[in-house]
């Protein structure tokens, strides 16, 4: 193994130690011992089959947020709206369903929550290709837009049959997706999103496609005086990132909520940037260390059921975590640097 | 009616404002404030627990520009020092403050049986001023942090184009090289607006839980914070520009308050929440900026 | 004994990559004018930039008057009277001169009015026309190099150093500068003056100090050496320099035909201005000038990455004026382009992705629908091995290699990727000897292969070592066409500072 592979690996693990140590101080203030937190926290997470299989539950929509984040982070666009992308495909997803309960439903549901929440994201390309508007702030924006457009659809036109709660009625049983392991919540969506993934891992880095958008995001006039039309590239790379969030919201309302609610999953946009980092924007990194954050997560819950500390520590450990990250892409430049110039003093000798 | 709502615009426009304009003056040096939106948070946490515990509410806003202060800090600390990416961190320290908050919240409180509440700030009317027919009531009756506003609009005017710390500010963002040739140091610079920053938006972000709401809940700055942040972006790079701005914003947050209460049944109260933002949009894509900082966003890195 | 005004002893500076000083010593004396000769890469710029506290030394000391001083940054070397103008002016463009030039020297409330009458006061005084109002950016590049003076002057600075100042002149503005240095040193002040020009140290320095690979080579008076004695202390071993057959003729067939070209810049100023030449298979067509007058504007016209207001460009008889950039990729057009970091590679991306950029449209890479990576390393390993470039492999990074190695992977992919026709804009520039001798074999080997072939230059050396034909360019225009054996230095020199001679085309 390279020495950029190991610095990578060991700056990554030890981004994660920190985080769990600055963290553990935290718990301190609570007047608790953080040793045995951490040990309820690690030993919850494996306690029983159905837990286990929770871990790759949780882990699903986050590989497809954090995947949204990382394919426009590879054209260094910066797409922050994956949580309203999400939430388009959620509306797209549960409306299908509801229009047909049949198993059709789902493959209709994948392909059209895709495009739909494809089209919400590629829309900011456009924006930014058309009128150089900044995508930062617009896809910042446009959650908050996918969010009260769900909301007033959720308390309107989708609304239960009681009409007492802004939710959708029960999807029927034939458009959930199916178990992949009895006696867990564990689904096929799960399955989905590996494929994703090394779909995406593909694309980017095995046809010229990929390499266009990667070539964009690293030198995007060199690429220009190549031939390459970099507007396009902003506005293809915006409609698979959306579409990559939407993808989310099949897994969660036809895997696990089978229905459509307001205020679920509320943070997997932000969470997915936090993974997309810690794994450096890699596909295959980001199933790693989306199981982990997934892990965190399930441990984090029972943690607070049992042991009354709060589950929002898991929030605490995963921002320390991110922070830690850019402090170890420093490092590790440093590190880089000084290898060199000693390299170059020894051969001088 | 009239008088009411502009009265609320301006109310509203407080906390943008001296975000907008913290962001101006740090954008000009080159450093987009990407986790403003977590000193926001932060701010409003540390404002009302300060005021909650202490009873003042002028502890509070003391506090509460110190936290901002520190998270400032620790996003100085990894964009000026270490020369991280400026949007990577942001979002890094954005996601850390949500939770800490929620974290310290349930430390400190634990869990209440129902909502804390402390006094908001209060409207103070300036005397004679505020008998001025229709400008009185809108200008002249509001809280402290709102007339500090009012000041701090030709303040920042007068220092970013006549004096010389206005120079060097405008010309860190251009071109810092040519700023460092001068013997000015571009990081102490960067790093000392990005503290100012981090001051004022704490301020702001105390602004929504011990200014106006009295209690405080996570999702209390909503993406307020961001809209600060475009307000910069809109206004150009100008504290007049930025001022203007935040009006606009301040009506429409003002606006949608008004349409929610009641006032109308024929459009959807989500609408109207959502009406700041779709603004925000909107005004992103048909401003062309002339103004942008050539070099904003970029670390300064000088040996190769 | 006088002691020197200021003087460097054994200064050493490591980067990650290369040794940049090496135990560097020497002295400047007051109403000295100092040249610090050599070519590119020999540490010149950055002894100075240690001078004057850019960078910090990792040995040696600097002394004042025969007494220590620290310099740690800008703002210590400025105490001590230093000013330095760099190769890439440290200017605001869209700040006015005035903004520029009290910058870091003025506190508290600004009266602008007043301080731009001191500025034009100072200005006038010393004959630089410059306007202190205007914005840097409305500035020729000759006006802004002023403005930079003018900065050392108002900082009464007593020692002036500058980096390659007359790279972006043309030999008018460099006469003036010329007399400008003499005088200033007549007054008591030294000159540290940084070039890879022998013409210019032979005609303005009292001094030259020759560097080499970081190190101090040789120490001469000017009245005790030559330019021949020079260029042999600059350069490292010997080399042949590429002969020119000049037996070898150009055919008459056209590849390349620009009629009429016009192109204004968004202020509505021309930057080509009926521009017209044709290009003959196995030529080597010059196109030379002062750097900024439409040259680059005329490569990007012709590549397609700019549209010009009037005029054709024809490949072989086809009209490409309104194709896009891919399409004439497609048809074999190459380009090496001036700025190789900005537009010629992706330098954090690998040598074979590098290689693939310019052709990744290509069905040839594909290979059931994914990139054929055999097919594409082993084009990368032809191109290193053909053009003797030094690198570990098609694997490693672009920017681990040095510029010379760099500019020859462009060239090998440009060559190899081009059809009929290939533009060469500033190959050269920034390499050392070794690789510009490569670069000139490539070239040359394109003619020989009845390429045709665009050098854009500001060497004037290369243009008549190398092309057969050359056009001057000025301020947009083409001053004349002539073939290279009917011109001279001093002649081309008119020509590039916009003297038509009469009659002449």
């Amino acid at each position: 193994m390279d020495k950029k592979t190991r610095d990578i690996l060991i700056t990554s693990f030890l981004a994660v130690i920190m985080g769990l140590f600055l963290s553990g101080i935290m718990i301190l203030f609570l007047g608790k011992n953080p040793i045995s937190v951490f040990a309820l926290l690690f030993s919850s997470m494996f306690r029983d089959g159905y837990t286990i299989g929770e871990i790759f539950v949780k882990a699903t929509p986050l590989i497809f947020t954090s995947l949204a984040f990382a394919f426009t982070f590879k054209a260094s666009l910066f797409n922050i709206g994956a949580q309203g992308q999400f939430y388009i495909g959620a509306l797209t997803a549960a409306s299908i369903s509801l229009l047909i309960p049949h198993p059709i439903a789902i493959v209709l549901a994948i392909i059209f929550s895709f495009l739909f929440s494809g089209i919400w994201g590629g829309l900011i390309g456009f924006f930014k290709s058309r009128f150089k508007a900044n995508e930062f702030l617009i896809s910042m924006m446009s959650t908050y837009v996918a969010l009260n457009f769900m909301n007033y659809l959720l308390r309107t036109v989708l609304i239960e049959s009681k009409g007492e709660y802004p939710q959708t009625d029960s999807l029927a049983k034939s458009t959930w997706l199916f178990k992949i392991v009895p006696h867990t919540r564990l689904h096929f969506g799960f399955i989905l999103a590996i494929v994703v993934a090394i779909l995406i891992w593909l694309l980017l880095y095995r046809t010229t496609l990929g390499f266009r958008i990667r070539a964009v995001g690293q030198n995007q006039e060199a690429a220009r005086m190549s031939g390459v039309n970099p507007e396009l590239v902003f506005i293809f790379a915006f409609f698979v990132s959306g579409g990559l969030a939407g993808l989310a919201g099949v897994t969660e309302v036809n895997g696990v909520q089978h229905m459509l609610l307001q205020g679920f999953n509320p943070s997997i946009g932000a969470i997915g940037i936090g993974i997309a980092i810690l794994a450096n924007a890699n596909p295959i990194g980001i199933i790693f260390a989306s199981i982990l954050f997934g892990a965190l997560q399930v441990g984090g819950t029972i943690m607070g059921q049992i042991s009354g500390v709060p589950s929002s520590i898991i929030d605490l450990m995963e921002g320390f975590v991110m922070v830690f990250v850019i402090i170890s892409y420093f490092v590790r430049n440093k590190l880089e640097v000084n290898r060199e110039k000693k390299l170059l003093l020894e051969g001088d000798k | 009616m009239l008088v009411n709502l502009l009265s609320r615009a301006i109310m509203m426009s407080t906390p943008l404002l001296f975000g907008a304009i913290s962001e101006v003056f740090s954008e000009r040096t080159g450093m987009m404030v990407t986790a403003i939106e977590g000193i926001f948070l932060m701010g409003a946490w540390a404002g009302f627990t300060t005021a909650y515990i202490s009873g003042s509410l002028a502890m509070g806003l003391l506090f509460a520009s110190f936290a901002g202060l520190l998270v400032a800090m620790l996003y100085a600390y990894l964009c000026v020092t270490l020369k991280q990416h400026q949007i990577v961190t942001g979002t890094a320290i954005n996601i850390l403050v949500a939770g800490l908050c929620a974290f310290l919240h349930r430390v400190v409180f634990g869990v209440p049986l129902s909502p804390l509440t402390v006094e908001p700030l209060q409207k103070i009317a300036l005397p004679l001023l505020s008998k001025i027919p229709f400008l009185g009531p809108i200008f002249f009756n509001q809280n402290i942090l709102t007339y500090i506003m009012y000041i701090l609009v030709p303040l920042g005017f007068f220092i970013m184009y006549k004096t010389s710390l206005g120079l060097v500010v405008r010309s860190t963002g251009e071109n810092p090289e040519a700023v460092d040739v001068s013997g000015i140091n571009v990081s102490k610079v960067r790093f000392v607006t990005v503290m100012v920053s981090g001051l004022m938006c704490g301020v702001a972000g105390a602004f929504y839980s011990i200014g106006y709401l009295g209690m405080f809940t996570t999702n209390i700055i909503g993406g307020r914070g961001w809209i600060a942040f475009a307000i910069c972006f809109l206004g150009n790079w100008n504290p007049i520009g930025a001022f203007i701005g935040t009006i606009i914003f301040g009506l429409a947050e003002a606006f949608a308050i008004l349409m929610q209460s009641g006032a109308s049944t024929f459009l959807p109260n989500e609408l109207f929440i959502a009406l700041p933002y779709i603004l925000t949009i909107v005004l992103t894509i048909s401003r062309k900026s002339f103004n942008v900082p050539a070099k904003l966003g970029t670390a300064y890195i000088k040996e190769n | 004994m006088d002691k020197p005004f200021f003087e460097l002893k054994g200064i050493s500076k490591y980067f990650a990559k290369v040794i940049a000083n090496k135990d560097v010593s020497f002295s400047v004396n007051r109403g000295e004018v100092l040249a610090l000769l050599g070519e590119n890469g020999a540490g010149k710029s950055t002894c100075m930039k240690i001078l004057y506290g850019l960078y910090g030394a990792d040995e040696g000391e600097i002394y004042k008057n025969g007494e220590q001083i620290i310099i740690k940054s800008p703002k210590d070397a400025m105490k001590h009277k230093i000013s330095m103008i760099q190769q890439h002016f440290s200017l605001v463009s869209a700040h006015t001169v005035t903004e520029n030039i009290i910058l870091g020297n003025i506190k508290g409330k600004i009266n602008w009015a007043y301080e731009e009458q001191k500025i034009q006061d100072l200005a006038n005084k010393y004959e630089l026309k410059v306007d202190a109002q205007k914005k840097i950016k409305d500035l020729t590049v000759g006006e802004q190099q002023k403005v930079e003076i003018l900065k050392a002057l108002y900082l009464e600075a007593n020692l002036l150093i500058m980096d390659e100042p007359t790279a972006v002149l043309t030999p008018q503005e460099i006469d003036n500068l010329m007399k400008f240095v003499k005088d200033y040193s007549k007054q008591g002040n030294a000159v540290i003056f940084i070039t890879h020009k022998l013409k210019e140290v032979m005609s303005v320095a009292n001094r030259i100090i020759v560097m080499r690979s970081g190190m101090v080579y040789g120490n001469v008076k000017k009245d005790k050496t030559d330019e021949y004695q020079l260029s042999k202390m600059m350069i490292e071993g010997s080399f042949e320099q590429v002969e020119r057959d000049d037996s070898l003729n150009y055919s008459d067939e056209i590849c390349l035909s620009i009629k009429n070209m016009s192109l204004k810049s968004k202020s509505g100023i021309p930057v080509i201005n009926d521009v017209s030449f044709d290009i003959h298979k196995g030529e080597i067509f010059g196109v030379a000038g002062v750097s900024g007058n439409g040259q680059l504007e005329l490569c990007m016209s012709i590549c397609g990455a700019m549209k010009p207001d009037e005029g054709f460009v024809l490949l072989n008889d086809v009209d490409i004026t309104n194709y896009s950039i891919k399409e004439r990729i497609a048809l074999g057009l190459g380009y090496v382009p001036s700025d190789r970091h900005r537009y010629g590679m992706v330098m954090s991306m690998t040598l074979a992705e590098n290689i693939l950029l310019k052709t990744s449209y290509s069905k040839y890479w594909k290979k059931h629908g994914l990139i054929d990576r055999k097919k594409l390393n082993d084009k990368t390993n032809k191109i290193l091995t053909n053009f003797n470039v030094k690198a570990p492999g098609p694997a490693s990074l672009a920017q681990e290699l040095s510029g010379g190695n760099q500019q020859k992977v462009i060239v090998g992919r440009e060559v190899e990727n081009c059809g009929d026709f290939i533009i060469f804009d500033q190959p050269t520039r920034g390499l050392d000897l070794g690789a510009i001798n490569n670069v000139h074999s490539s070239i040359l080997n394109e003619k020989e292969n009845e390429k045709a072939v665009m050098l854009v230059s500001t060497e004037l050396s290369e243009i008549f070592a190398l092309c057969d034909r050359v056009a001057i360019f000025y301020k947009g225009e083409i001053q004349g066409i002539y073939k290279t054996s009917d011109l001279d230095s001093e002649k081309i020199g008119l020509l590039m500072a916009g003297y038509k001679k009469q009659g002449d085309k």
